[in-house]
């Protein structure tokens, strides 16, 4: 049992710490508001300090850390809500990549991801579906060639990107593809997110790729999609703790200086309960994404995969009630977009709805235990 | 990080499950099964403890100049987590909060009797913190301790004073200096339950659990019986006050309940045809149970590690205790709701042990919320000393 950081782990924290908050002012931040949600320069600062390649391996140009350790920076662009694509790219994009693509993709495209050269994105949301493995966007095989028909939605950056990487039900099963962000045949609808960001509706009207851009297919690409997902949902809530931190601090900070009737605004207790009990639901999140996060690199799948849907549920219902928590216990401050919190509260709700949210979720593990419980009977 | 137990401490886990085990005797089983003996004091409860001592868990956490093992604080959360898991009524308070305090703080006389007795098994403690007047606010307490010559003299009454019943002593709060801020008029003392001049009177709660209301008239105890300086009592009240937290909300017992509620509705055919384990319903209670179930034990984990690296701060342990006891009653709500209306049936020897066992649980849930510190205190602690808010208006 340990819940220490290393020191590399350590030191990763501070320099993303440093970096993020020194760069994300409130004026620096107002830039990105509506929008791109991409700034070059961050992003190419922190690829300088090495950040970008945490854990893509030494010899593909990263510093070749756990997963773990990539968390870490998730979780400070969460505390910063820093305009920068740690999810969709170094984790969903990068990590997916090195663990299921082979040396030649990942020679060709992980340098430069860990340089801030080329950005890589990744596209795996569905209409009406959060899971793992694709149902509507189908991949159809006839010979050296590949046929995408259908649809993808709510991808951020996928105007900015060189590289998508996709998920697609194939006949055999699920699988995952490389391609350009301009093949032909493929059409980007924009939309405002509710955090303000732009996302895209991908369609593949008919998209053609050859056999070399798909990284994988076959009775395996289930499973590693299902790790992805797991990756993509632990990283989702380590970005949703760090904003969760920050609007619980800020509350705290606020109430102990605000003041009504004569008296700061902490001391009526029926505030520093209900602040107590924002505290109770980080700490109880923080834990389950540690474990989420732990579980992912050290244990079983169907563990690995409880874990995620547990610390997903948690990161939902903790951002939800956190969030509402701050901003009332804000009053005004806490809706006027000259004060920081604004930003945060919204975030919490985009990431509570990304990756499957708490009832959804909630039907899933239910499903899994079910499952469980009924196969132990049988042993 | 490393989120689980070691090789080691699996192997402790397993070692202990056993030798658990073996020590339900069907004689215990059977003893404990008894209306009004589920709370211990039984002759096969009592050979048990004994049995415990002889074997060394008692002594499992103490340090080594107490006759302990000084064994981490999670060894001794994954022994406290099994031995909640049995239902076995292990006094937690003796060994864990009373018996480390004593045999630090006491005469060579207590050390002798108590302590040891404690340390075999043979000796339980009852605690005499609480009275009619003073609970949430415990340093309003009036109880008096009068020196007479060597001896002191206590007059006063205590409430709430669980198994007193059948406890060897009281470990008792009492005033001894009147005129001192609350807080610092406080003395310890060991007061024997035969002792001329102690009565009770039982209190019967709404989880059928017997406490008690404890008298003390002119009872005369040699200085001897005093534990720690005289007006010190509440560092001793309080030092003790993490563990006790920690060692209410095991999640152990929780999840034995889920684990056996999901066996049983994967097991049961209801009128359809089907497994009551296929209800969508069904199948969402259990999630969430397993939701917050997970929740509650990395809260204890992170806890214990917390205690073993020196780390632990203030408002961990009353996070674990608001949220492990709130947990509680949701985690028996959710269950009972799968079972039905048969779980509302009080265990006898007709009705199914899980189903008696979730009436029972709920029925005496609801005292943790407030017992050892209430929540709302709790709530403000965690304000105070997590989240540095000023302290609210008492």
């Amino acid at each position: 049992m340990n819940f220490e950081l290393t020191d590399d782990q350590r030191d990763v924290q501070v320099l993303s710490r440093k970096i993020l908050e020194d760069y994300c002012t409130n004026e620096q931040l107002r830039r990105f508001d509506q929008g791109e949600r991409f700034d070059p320069i961050l992003w190419q600062e922190l690829a300088t300090a090495g950040l970008l390649g945490i854990s893509i391996d030494e010899q593909f140009g990263g510093m070749g850390f756990d997963f773990e350790t990539l968390c870490l920076l998730v979780e400070e662009v969460g505390r910063c809500v820093a305009p920068v694509p740690v999810i969709s790219s170094l984790v969903l994009g990068a990590v997916a990549l090195q663990r299921f693509g082979n040396d030649d993709v990942k020679r060709s495209v992980l340098p430069d991801v860990a340089s801030g050269k080329s950005l890589l994105i990744a596209a795996f949301s569905e209409a009406d579906h959060a899971g793992a493995v694709p149902t509507t966007l189908k991949a159809t095989r006839s010979g050296q060639r590949w046929q995408l028909q259908g649809e993808k939605h709510f991808v951020p950056f996928a105007k900015l990107a060189q590289h998508l990487l996709i998920s697609a039900q194939a006949d055999d099963g699920a699988a995952l593809f490389m391609l350009p962000s301009d093949t032909e045949g493929l059409r980007m609808q924009q939309h405002t997110s509710t955090a303000g960001e732009h996302q895209y509706a991908l369609s593949f009207n008919n998209v053609e790729l050859d056999d070399n851009q798909c990284v994988l297919a076959g009775d395996k690409a289930a499973a590693a999609l299902t790790e992805i997902n797991n990756l993509g949902v632990a990283a989702t809530c380590a970005q949703m703790l760090g904003i969760c931190e920050v609007m619980l601090r800020t509350t705290a900070s606020y109430t102990s200086e605000r003041e009504q009737f004569g008296v700061k605004v902490a001391t009526f207790q029926a505030v520093g309960q209900r602040a107590a009990d924002s505290y109770i639901d980080v700490e109880c999140f923080r834990l389950v994404t540690q474990k989420a996060i732990y579980a992912v690199e050290h244990e079983s799948p169907r563990d690995a995969l409880a874990a995620c849907l547990i610390a997903k549920i948690w990161a939902g219902d903790a951002g939800h009630r956190v969030s509402h928590a701050a901003q009332h216990l804000h009053g005004g401050m806490g809706v006027d977009r000259d004060y920081p919190l604004w930003r945060y509260c919204l975030w919490a709700k985009q990431l509570e709805l990304t990756l499957g949210n708490s009832a959804e979720l909630t039907e899933q593990l239910g499903e899994e235990t079910a499952a469980e419980f009924k196969q132990a009977l049988h042993n | 990080m490393q989120i689980e137990f070691s090789a080691e401490q699996k192997a402790l886990q397993q070692e202990i499950k056993r030798y658990l085990q073996q020590l339900f005797t069907p004689e215990l089983t059977a003893e404990l099964a008894a209306a009004g003996a589920e709370e211990g004091g039984g002759p096969e409860f009592r050979k048990a403890l004994r049995q415990l001592g002889a074997d060394g868990y008692i002594s499992m956490s103490w340090p080594k100049e107490l006759g302990g093992k000084e064994a981490s604080a999670i060894d001794q959360y994954i022994f406290t987590e099994e031995i909640i898991r049995t239902g076995f009524p292990y006094p937690f308070l003796t060994t864990e909060a009373c018996g480390p305090v004593m045999a630090e703080h006491a005469s060579e006389e207590v050390r002798e009797t108590v302590v040891k007795g404690i340390l075999r098994g043979e000796v339980v403690v009852a605690i005499g913190y609480s009275e009619p007047g003073a609970g949430t606010d415990l340093a309003a307490l009036t109880t008096r301790a009068e020196k007479e010559g060597d001896d002191w003299v206590i007059n006063g009454q205590k409430i709430w004073t669980s198994l007193a019943e059948y406890s060897d002593y009281v470990w008792l709060a009492a005033r001894t200096d009147p005129n001192a801020p609350k807080h610092k008029g406080i003395t310890m003392f060991v007061v024997p339950t035969n002792a001329e001049g102690f009565s009770m009177s039982p209190i019967w709660t709404l989880g059928s659990v017997r406490t008690n209301a404890t008298f003390y008239e002119n009872i005369r105890l040699k200085d001897e019986w005093r534990v720690g300086e005289v007006n010190q009592g509440w560092k001793l009240i309080t030092g003790q006050l993490n563990r006790e937290r920690l060692s209410l909300v095991t999640h152990g017992q929780a999840e034995e309940l889920y684990l056996r509620v999901a066996r049983w509705a994967a097991n049961t055919e209801s009128a359809n045809g089907k497994k009551i384990i296929d209800r969508g319903w069904v199948k969402y209670n259990l999630a969430k149970v397993r939701t917050g179930l997970e929740a509650l034990k990395l809260v204890c984990w992170k806890q214990a590690w917390a205690m073993d690296k020196g780390t632990l701060q203030m408002a961990d342990a009353s996070v674990a205790k608001v949220y492990g006891t709130e947990f509680f009653l949701e985690n028996y709500r959710m269950l009972m709701e799968i079972v039905g209306q048969a779980s509302t049936l009080r265990r006898d020897e007709h009705t199914d042990a899980l189903m008696g066992a979730l009436e029972h649980r709920y029925r005496t849930g609801s005292i943790l919320t407030f017992g050892g510190g209430t929540n709302e205190v709790q709530r403000e602690i965690i304000a105070g000393a997590g989240l540095w808010m000023p302290r609210g208006r008492l």
